[in-house]
């Protein structure tokens, strides 16, 4: 009888673990709703090149088109700049597209490529300022398929930092001119104890570097000979490749370089530990918080045997998802992003160099930093090089075979002719198989 | 009470096969949360997850998809690449887990006497686990940078090594960082496991060992081994398993490199999935994983079974 | 006596390197923590460094959004250290009172869900949770959580129930109780130690997830802090005295968390030895 009154009881007893449960779902529910805005019209904005700093920048410009179109709300997303490749690329695959979102030169090839991008050319068409871009912009933003399929906001050019301080200790009074002055210098400054003269990026993003060594032994920049296949097997690109990899191998660069990336250089450059490094503008923000004017300075990059200088041109800028739903809103967005006024504002921030043509007129640049730049950029024997960044297969490369086959030349497991003959056959199948 | 009561008197079939399924569905309410979840949240994306390794999944390509059979696994046969990371992961996780047994099983020992300031000795070596592994990794790559860190000066000071450089740098060396780091951070999780059930084994076998004039080392080896015996399997199968597929340490500190030196499994996979958007041979890669891993599960399953056989 | 002397010395130095090798570490998050930009990296090797700074303290508070992610951490770890505690609890007390059709079906369940590497389930996961609304929210982050944590905690609750006899709530039954109530009133409150040290491992694993909680969720207002710390790394500068400086603030409720239940583990396995 008392088992029978139990069983019946079970049943009910089971209940408080299902309450339980109910109340703790609905209290976490409640915790995860967010309140939501009302507003017209919602634009999704994504920057992935994110810091603080610049997130301010981009929200007060992007305030301004707030301002000018009442009833719509821009919703910025900023991404942690060291994954923000692959979260981009999940968010993408999985249908969540923003409408504006930044778009770096490495990575068009892929978005573009496969339809995920608006082309943008009815718009310039129709855009009073597009005239008044300097032609490399277009030129650039058009690198795939002869389509616009993003507008550049600036541009990144390769130049010389070098360390005055260092430079004075070692005896070397002005900066490399040349090729063979520089790997003369590193050896210079590598004799002081616990200093080195070239700050080498072993680890990712060094590929700028190689590829503009290769170059200027190489004397040219052209990757690709007719029929597509790649020109990396030349006797000049493999002079260039070894003489990099003699001078981390000679003790030139320190033996941590290996893995270096970005950050790394940026800090053991200020910290001075090693002498000179070859970066972009935008390098300078971080360079000028940490260091003293007088401690450092900026040089035009050296020129190769053939008298001639390759620095690697990057540039960043905006595109329009192909799935958006307000088109002409997104166009409006990014008109005043790369607008006269908003480019200004946002170049000043970011560093990179300006994409009209008046701007070079910009008290800005007129600061004696930026002359290394703009003296490259007059100098007919400089030639900025556009790496194949139109190659869907350009992004494996570069993040990935590169790290890992140069490390194996600096690590002296493979001789520069076989990493040569290795990327010439990558850049071979992905130019012949983009035809 | 009292209305049940009268209920199940006047209607006693019923009640009894009611009873009946109460009793049989009993374990299963018990366990249905926690099943349905993991169906519902992770067998299910595995699934999906696993089904890539038959496909073409280009993550940024729309128009792929279609099916293409065995093809990855062909590639991953010949992938010299996959071999070195299998290597490596072997390394890794051989070396890992069994430095963090070993110093873990000793901290409990210690841990298992009664001694003034047990407690908060206690309460500090078991802080490591409660570190995020992203700053876990980064804290140790900044120990071993010899311009920021301390260890290269002391490591060479010791005459460990010759040189004051990184040893992340060289790809001989590379994958101790990682796996020290490893050590500092998984040591709390085998020394609490094993604290806990050193307790319950009663002190009165080991009372009755010494009378019998049995060393420490002999009591260790008849009565504390065996008795832990089961409970190692369990917490070893289980770290094993998730070192194993775990890259976030050497994703940090090395990011694979130099020239592959770290580049375990796990890695290699992230490798293939977000710098190659290849997902469909990730998967593959994944799913041999897998198999190697529940082939690794049975091995020490089975042995545990053997082991507790034997005890009873 | 000197043996005794002997053995009691090295236990304590053994037991001190421990200590000092799980503490250096820490200490030296703080020290750099401590430590203002300028001598970063030209005093980066000394001890301690000749000037302290607030700095970074100062700045992560004040002009992050640190505090949010914070707070955002709190709720998730939280929300799925409770889940996980209840559903584990059932699960792990299911396992080890009963034997079950499908019992050795669930176990291997719950082992082959630990052995997938995590990032391929990335994508599958995403595109499963978009449609229900459940990315970019806290929620989410708890439901994932809870999935990947249960089969660990599972297996920790069963063995904490398998040092209880089953005699205990049997004597109990037989005397008129249901199973249920028995559970609750006899043998919950032995392994509420038990309880509290499973909650505290899951939380802290909740608590230092970055995967999940980076490609889930995007917006500030779902991020959590070890996204956050990702924040301190952008082209302009890395500043790791403040990511140091948000790393110890974010250690601390890790660590007290950890520092109230770990106590319990021992003290909890204790009781049932005592009564087996």
């Amino acid at each position: 009888m008392g088992r029978s009154e139990c069983g019946h009881s079970r049943q009910f007893e089971a209940n408080p673990l299902v309450k339980t449960a109910l109340w703790l779902a609905a209290t976490v529910l409640g915790l995860g709703l967010s309140p939501s805005v009302e507003a017209a019209t919602t634009l999704k904005l994504v920057e992935v090149i994110t810091s603080p700093e610049r997130t301010e920048t981009l929200k007060s410009i992007v305030k301004t088109f707030e301002e000018a179109n009442p009833d719509v709300r821009v919703e910025i997303t900023s991404l942690p700049w060291g994954p923000s490749f692959e979260k981009l690329a999940t968010m993408v695959a999985a249908g969540d597209t923003p409408d504006v979102v930044e778009m770096p030169d490495v990575w068009l090839a892929l978005y573009a490529n496969n339809g995920a991008l608006e082309s943008l050319e009815p718009y310039l068409r129709t855009w009073p300022h597009t005239g008044e871009l300097n032609q490399r912009t277009l030129q650039l933003g058009r690198a795939v398929r002869s389509t616009a399929y993003m507008l550049p906001y600036g541009f990144y050019l390769r130049a010389l930092y070098y360390n005055k301080k260092l430079f004075a200790a070692a005896g070397v009074s002005t900066p490399p001119r040349t090729l063979d002055e520089f790997v003369a210098v590193s050896k210079k400054v590598s004799n002081l104890p616990g200093k080195y003269g070239y700050c080498l990026r072993g680890g990712a993003g060094g590929v700028n570097a190689w590829m503009m060594f290769g170059a200027l032994a190489n004397g040219s920049d052209v990757f690709f000979k007719a029929d597509g296949s790649s020109t990396f097997t030349d006797a000049g690109w493999i002079k260039g490749f070894s003489t990099l990899a003699d001078i981390y191998r000679s003790g030139f660069a320190p033996k941590d370089s290996v893995n270096w990336g970005y950050n790394d250089i940026i800090a053991g450059f200020y910290s001075g530990t090693c002498a000179m490094i070859e970066n972009d503008p935008d390098a300078l923000i971080a360079i000028a918080e940490r260091m003293k004017p007088a401690e450092y300075g900026i040089a035009p990059w050296i020129k190769g045997p053939s008298g001639k200088s390759f620095p690697t041109i990057g540039y960043t800028g905006w595109s329009m998802f192909a799935n958006g739903k307000h088109k002409n809103l997104a166009w409006k967005l990014i008109a005043t992003l790369d607008g006269v006024p908003g480019n200004l504002v946002w170049n000043r921030r970011i560093g990179a160099l300006p994409i009209y043509t008046a701007a070079a007129k910009d008290p800005l640049y007129a600061d004696a930093r930026f002359k290394a730049w703009f003296d490259e950029l007059s100098d007919p024997d400089v030639v900025p090089m556009v790496m194949p960044v139109d190659l869907r297969a350009w992004a494996l490369f570069a993040s990935s075979i590169v790290p890992r086959t140069s490390q194996s030349l600096l690590l002296g497991q493979i001789t520069a002719t076989e990493m040569a003959q290795q990327w010439a056959q990558v850049m071979t199948k992905a130019k012949q198989s983009q035809k | 009470m009292g209305t049940g009561h009268d209920q199940s008197e006047t209607e006693p079939e019923v009640s009894a096969i009611g009873r009946r399924l109460a009793i049989g569905a009993e374990p299963y309410l018990y366990t249905a949360p926690v099943l349905i979840l993991i169906v519902a949240v992770m067998l299910v994306p595995l699934s999906v997850g696993l089904s890539y390794a038959f496909r073409d999944i280009q993550l940024l390509d729309p128009y792929s998809g279609g099916f293409v059979g065995f093809d990855h696994f062909r590639e991953l046969r010949a992938d010299s690449n996959f071999r070195g990371a299998l290597f490596n992961t072997l390394i890794w996780t051989g070396a890992s887990v069994a430095l963090q047994f070993i110093f873990g099983l000793i901290l409990a020992l210690l841990l298992n006497r009664e001694f003034p300031g047990r407690r908060l000795a206690q309460a500090l070596v078991f802080l490591p686990w409660a570190v995020p592994t992203f700053l876990v990794g980064l804290d140790w790559a900044w120990l071993f940078n010899p311009v920021v860190g301390p260890l290269p000066g002391w490591l060479f000071a010791l005459k460990i090594t010759h040189d004051t450089n990184n040893l992340l740098a060289d790809p001989g060396t590379a994958l101790i960082g990682p796996i020290v780091a490893s050590i500092w951070w998984g040591i709390p999780f085998f020394a609490i496991t094993n604290l806990a059930a050193l307790q319950s084994i009663p002190k009165d076998l080991y009372e009755a060992a010494s009378i019998d004039g049995a060393s420490v080392f002999k009591q260790f080896r008849s009565i504390t081994l065996p008795l832990l015996a089961p409970t190692l399997a369990i917490t070893i199968l289980l770290r094993t398993v998730w070192v194993a597929t775990f890259a976030d340490l050497i994703v940090v500190m090395t990011n694979g490199g130099p020239a592959d030196s770290t580049q375990i499994v796990a890695s290699y996979i992230f490798t293939v999935a977000f710098r190659r958007l290849d997902f469909g041979y990730a998967s593959s890669i994944a799913a041999v994983l897998l198999i190697l891993l529940f082939i690794y599960a049975l091995a020490i399953l089975s042995l545990r079974r053997l082991l507790v056989q034997r005890q009873s | 006596m000197l043996r005794r002397t002997l053995y009691w010395s090295s236990h304590y130095l053994l037991i001190g390197l421990y200590v000092v090798f799980a503490l250096f570490p820490l200490f030296w998050l703080i020290k750099v923590a401590l430590t203002p930009n300028d001598l970063l990296y030209s005093e980066g090797i000394r001890l301690w460094p000749s000037r302290t700074s607030l700095e970074h303290f100062r700045f992560v508070l004040a002009h992050s959004e640190f505090p949010l992610f914070f707070r955002n951490s709190l709720i998730v770890s939280s929300g799925t250290a409770v889940t996980v505690t209840l559903i584990s609890g059932a699960a792990g007390y299911g396992l080890s009172r009963f034997s079950f059709r499908g019992k050795p079906l669930l176990v291997a369940l719950m082992l082959i869900t630990q052995m997938f590497p995590l990032v391929m389930l990335v994508a599958p996961m995403f595109r499963l949770l978009a449609p229900l609304g459940l990315t970019n929210s806290l929620t989410g982050l708890v439901i994932v959580y809870t999935a990947f944590n249960a089969p660990f905690a599972t297996f920790l609750m069963q063995s904490f129930f398998d040092a209880i006899p089953k005699e205990l709530e049997e004597a109990a039954m037989i005397d008129g109780a249901t199973r249920f109530g028995a559970f609750r009133r006899i043998i919950l409150p032995l392994t509420l130690p038990g309880i509290a040290a499973t909650g505290g491992f899951v939380f802290t694993a909740a608590w230092s997830e970055l995967l999940f909680a980076l490609m889930l969720n995007s917006s500030s207002q779902a991020t959590t802090f070890p996204v956050g710390l990702l924040s301190f790394v952008s082209k302009f500068s890395v500043d790791f005295g403040q990511m140091m400086a948000a790393g110890v603030l974010a250690l601390i409720p890790a660590c007290l968390f950890f520092l109230a239940v770990q106590r319990y583990l021992v003290r909890g396995l204790t009781a049932g030895a005592v009564k087996g």
